[in-house]
């Protein structure tokens, strides 16, 4: 049992499931711990152990269909499971744990030893399914992943725009006392502390403003990309948002505050949509335009996929002063995970080095990587 | 099925809460290893009532530390008591005691303001429950600290030293998925997903938590919740809404549902305007059907 508990975790792990040593420990105490001849509570004992995310569920209940047959050999395989795991508001299950052949799993069960060399073609998500994702069009998202859109724009707004700042600032009743203040209050009653005065962290307050691609070529995205900027610009964060193809548009009163039916009204009527695309005058023009909207204390995000067709030269000063004003700037590409994309486009070359965090934005995982992994 | 799971399923039903092998398991589990329970899941499908249960099964203490943005550790584990402090130095200003013994009683336990942290690991008797509600609303900071407590037990207070647990709390941790918890903080813990319940656990729920419905209106209502989860809402119904809304129902003293019925109440279940109109639209005129089927 310890092997093939331990076997079992490898698996777990192979398949992106993290399992530390401490969960196997863990693991191999519940199974002393259960009842292990049912087969349910064995199953759900271990899923609370190795598990840590919902996500991880229907991976977990795959990989412990073999293992059980392997525990208890004469049992016929798979009774059903868990229903109530995968019901009607679960998110969608990541496409890494949908797409796995069977095939490929079993021979990778029955190989499991083997599986540090065998492993690897058949763990990675597969670049067929990237494909097929980033050839999606997202016209068709459920309202389950447009939900989830706006849950991870609204958590990489929170990650951004509210820091704790090194600073303190004096409040009524509050977290420490402020020595210096309250003695120098102390003056007052001569000497005596009669009242004590408080401090507290002050929080940074960030701008974010995002400046959306919305030609031709980011028409595949332009779905994720407006529910996106809706989501960002409906957080509790101070938001601008605009929109460019070849000239400069400003969104922000078409999302804040209104019905997502409403807002899409409104953006329709919006020209530029899906016109070709000047980066460098757009940008110029936004320059110029709203001069004191960005300052250091602002992080622009910038989403394009860098296919321009105006002067790279142009391009390079606009975003030079961007950069020269903003805090910080994020260029959320949507091509930066297509298989043998390089950002080698004449706009990309000249823009990546003013860029701070350069990252993918095509689809629900790479929202989720981009949550999980900003640091600024 | 293991003894004691079924044991612990008992006794939270002896509580009204209506519970399944899940959550038994997880709970039996979670005492047994020591770890604390993280319970994620939408809002509203009973994470926090499990711990409310647990602590009226094992007849103990239940200490709520409900999180917010901003809640740092002074608020959560102790806070100094400077003014009691600062009189007790006054007060011993003029009186004849030596330097030492004045040093020794200006800091004492006395002066302590318990928060739930401190509460839960120092209490004499018996292990309490600490609830630690909608961690995910906490800042980052936060969670690491809490970490810190989790994993040993034991603070350290500047001005008394270090605190260890007599006893060991029961720790459930509950989620909304607001914010992604840290990895830390999910490997220390064991996981247990609540999902809405079907509609046999829903009925049940209802019946043992409103004893006076009737049989007709409880399956009633529960199929009009139902539907109305698949309608895609803004803020989608939980449990706590289907028992608010058969508590009003009860009180209105309705024994079946019909469309004026379900308009005049729709405000125990849909609470932004436009999950009402869209409920208005898309559901009302189909209510003889869902009260069947809950489709």
């Amino acid at each position: 049992m310890l092997s093939n508990t331990v076997r079992f975790c490898r698996a777990l792990r192979d398949r992106g499931i993290e399992v530390t040593p401490a969960e196997v420990v863990a693991a191999l105490r519940t199974l002393h711990l259960v009842d292990r001849c049912d087969r349910r509570e064995t199953f759900l004992g271990l899923r609370g152990v190795l598990t840590t995310r919902v996500e991880e569920f229907p991976v977990f209940e795959e990989l412990f269909d073999e293992f059980w047959a392997q525990l208890v050999p004469g049992e016929v395989s798979p009774v059903a499971t868990t229903q109530e795991s995968r019901s009607v508001r679960t998110r969608p299950v990541p496409v890494r744990s949908r797409e796995v052949e069977r095939k490929g799993l079993s021979f990778f069960l029955k190989n499991w030893s083997a599986s540090a060399k065998d492993s690897e073609p058949l763990n990675l998500p597969g670049a067929s399914n990237i494909e097929s994702h980033s050839e999606r069009d997202f016209s068709r998202f459920s309202s389950q992943e447009l939900q989830e859109i706006a849950r991870l724009a609204r958590r990489i707004v929170r990650k951004l725009a509210s820091r704790p700042s090194r600073r303190w600032k004096p409040t009524r009743r509050g977290q420490r006392v402020d020595l210096r203040r309250s003695i120098r209050a102390s003056l007052r009653t001569g000497g005596e502390l009669a009242e004590l005065s408080y401090k507290q962290r002050k929080r940074k307050k960030t701008r974010l403003v995002v400046i959306c691609d919305v030609s031709g070529s980011m028409d595949m995205y332009s779905r994720l990309l407006v529910q996106f900027a809706y989501a960002v610009q409906n957080s509790r964060a101070q938001v601008e948002t605009f929109v460019f193809s070849t000239r400069v548009e400003r969104i922000t009163g078409h999302l804040k505050n209104k019905a997502y039916q409403r807002a899409l009204e409104l953006l329709g009527e919006t020209r530029g949509w899906s016109g070709g695309t000047l980066i460098g005058p757009s940008l110029r023009a936004f320059n110029s335009g709203w001069p004191t909207l960005v300052d250091r204390r602002t992080i622009v995000i910038l989403m394009s996929d860098g296919w321009d067709t105006g002067e790279p030269e142009e391009l390079d000063q606009a975003l030079t002063t961007l950069k020269r004003r903003a805090g910080r700037l994020i260029w959320l590409n949507p091509l930066l995970d297509s298989p043998g994309y390089k950002p080698t486009t004449r706009g990309m070359q000249v823009a990546l080095p003013h860029i701070d965090v350069f990252a993918a934005l095509n689809n629900l995982e790479s929202l989720r990587a981009l949550e999980r992994h900003l640091v600024l | 099925m293991k003894e004691e799971v079924r044991k612990i399923q008992e006794l939270l039903e002896r509580q009204a809460y209506v519970t399944d092998a899940a959550v038994a398991t997880s709970v039996y589990l979670a005492m047994a290893l020591g770890k604390p329970l993280l319970i994620e899941g939408p809002a509203g499908v009973g994470k926090t009532e499990i711990a409310k249960a647990l602590a009226a099964a094992l007849d103990t203490r239940l200490i709520r530390l409900q999180c917010y943005e901003g809640l740092d550790a002074t608020t959560s584990l102790y806070e100094w008591n400077y003014s009691k402090q600062l009189l007790h130095i006054k007060l011993q200003e003029s009186s004849p005691v030596s330097a030492a013994e004045k040093e020794a009683s200006i800091f004492s336990e006395s002066y302590l303001l318990k928060r739930p942290l401190l509460d839960a690991i120092t209490d004499p008797a018996r292990s309490p429950v600490l609830l630690i509600d909608e961690v995910d609303r906490s800042d980052e900071e936060f969670e690491a600290f809490l970490l810190e407590v989790l994993s040993d037990f034991q603070v350290t207070i500047p001005e008394i030293g270090s605190i260890s647990a007599s006893h060991r709390p029961h720790v459930v941790l509950t989620s909304n998925r607001s914010r992604e918890l840290s990895d830390a903080l999910r490997r220390r813990c064991l996981y247990l997903w609540i999902d809405y319940p079907s509609f046999e656990k829903e009925l049940q729920i209802v019946r043992s938590k409103v004893p006076g419905i009737g049989e007709a209106l409880s399956s009633e209502l529960t199929h009009v919740i139902h539907a109305a989860r698949a309608l895609n809402l803004s803020k989608v119904p939980g449990v706590a809404e289907t028992l608010d809304w058969a508590a009003s129902l009860v009180e209105l003293k309705a024994t079946h549902l019909d469309a004026e019925v379900v308009r005049a109440t729709l405000g125990c279940f849909l609470k932004a305007q436009e999950d009402v109109r869209r409920f208005e639209t898309e559901a009302i005129n189909r209510l003889d059907e869902m009260l069947r089927t809950g489709s």
